[in-house]
């Protein structure tokens, strides 16, 4: 499992773990204004990639989100920190 | 002349911090990918800031970014992740001119791939090393200009950075290192984020010392230091009258320069000329 952001406000954590379904999980205090916007951004960024991703959304800005969701999948990918 | 009064850092893996720092008008802001930053998080920190380059409204600020030092398996990562968003590397604990070489080498690569600009250096001298060498790595093409830090220079005395009497030798070296090659030089942060009557006094010092800008920590120091930089109303009047004599004496191709029937040296324009840079520009 790797992991990428923050518990902190205006932030952003994101998981991912190996699985044999893709599977992801959206959980935010704004779910109901910005979870569409969060899945729709988590959904084409990880297009392809069979795994389970946990984004636990503090607030975060779509930039934020994509900037955490590249750090996840870069080491979910094996490259070095 | 670009003025660098201000550069207030924000740690670059704290995207709050990161999205509302470009309100507070500081003239460079430095996104610090160093001590900041705890080990476990520099990856996504690099990230981070490679996003908030491209993508925060920074204001006017100028965008610094302070990558890790060259001792560390860091630097050339923090480069090539931010380097083409950046205007300017703040490159912490350089010791020598071979250390500039290095670091200047691996940016020319990433120039070239990206087809940028070639980006400024600013290093900052915080060993005795360093500072014995600082002459020579102010004369690298690549530096802006020239910053401290106290810490590990006082710990390698083995003596308390607050006591550290040497510290104002080793702020007259910076300035003199850096202007003697035609650099500007930055003072380093004044950590009391609450005393600003202390830290009008530290910058205003740090202005009669010589140096061009202060590092600040907090967006309330930012207001405090530009005021500090502001000439007194007589040194602008008397730079006012220098400048206008320099425009004349051009305009009637004379080689002297005089003010109220005394020459004036070209330096003293140079002087008036900064001075009302650091007036007018509010």
């Amino acid at each position: 499992m790797v992991e990428a952001g923050t518990s902190e406000k205006g932030d952003v954590k994101v998981t991912i773990e190996p699985a044999n379904e893709r599977e992801i999980v959206i959980k935010s205090k704004l779910e109901r204004i910005y979870g569409n916007a969060i899945r729709n951004t988590v959904e084409e960024l990880t297009s392809g990639i069979t795994a389970k991703i946990v984004v636990e959304d503090m607030g975060a800005l779509d930039w934020v989100l994509r900037a955490r969701m590249e750090s996840a999948l870069r080491k979910f990918r094996g490259e070095e920190q | 002349m670009k003025l660098r009064r201000t550069r207030l850092y924000v740690p670059g893996n704290n995207p709050h911090l990161v999205e509302n720092v470009g309100i507070y008008g500081a003239d460079c802001l430095i996104l610090d990918l160093e001590d900041s930053v705890p080990l476990p998080q520099k990856f996504d920190a690099r990230i981070l800031v490679k996003y908030s380059l491209q993508n925060v409204d920074f204001g006017r600020s100028e965008k610094w970014v302070r990558i890790n030092s060259l001792d560390t398996p860091f630097w050339e990562k923090d480069l090539r992740e931010v380097l083409p968003y950046a205007d300017v590397i703040n490159l912490p604990k350089v010791e020598s001119y071979e250390d500039l070489e290095r670091v200047s080498g691996v940016m020319e690569e990433i120039e070239k791939e990206n087809g940028i600009d070639e980006r400024k250096i600013v290093p900052i001298i915080e060993t005795l090393r360093g500072l014995v060498n600082a002459r020579k790595i102010a004369e690298h093409p690549r530096v802006l200009g020239m910053a401290w830090g106290g810490e590990d220079l006082t710990a390698e005395l083995g003596i308390p950075k607050k006591k550290a009497l040497i510290l104002e030798h080793v702020r007259a070296e910076i300035v003199i290192a850096a202007k003697a090659a035609g650099k500007m030089a930055f003072d380093t942060v004044y950590g009391a984020i609450h005393d600003l009557e202390g830290l009008y006094k530290y910058a205003q010092h740090a202005r009669y010392m010589g140096f061009d800008g202060v590092g600040v920590l907090h967006p309330n120091q930012v207001e405090v230091v530009h005021r500090a930089f502001m000439p007194e109303e007589k040194e602008i009047e008397d730079a006012r009258k220098i400048v206008e004599a320099a425009e004349q004496a051009m305009r009637e191709g004379k080689g002297v320069i005089t003010v109220n029937g005394r020459m004036v040296d070209k330096p003293v324009v140079e002087r008036a000329k900064k001075i009302l840079a650091f007036a007018e520009v509010e």
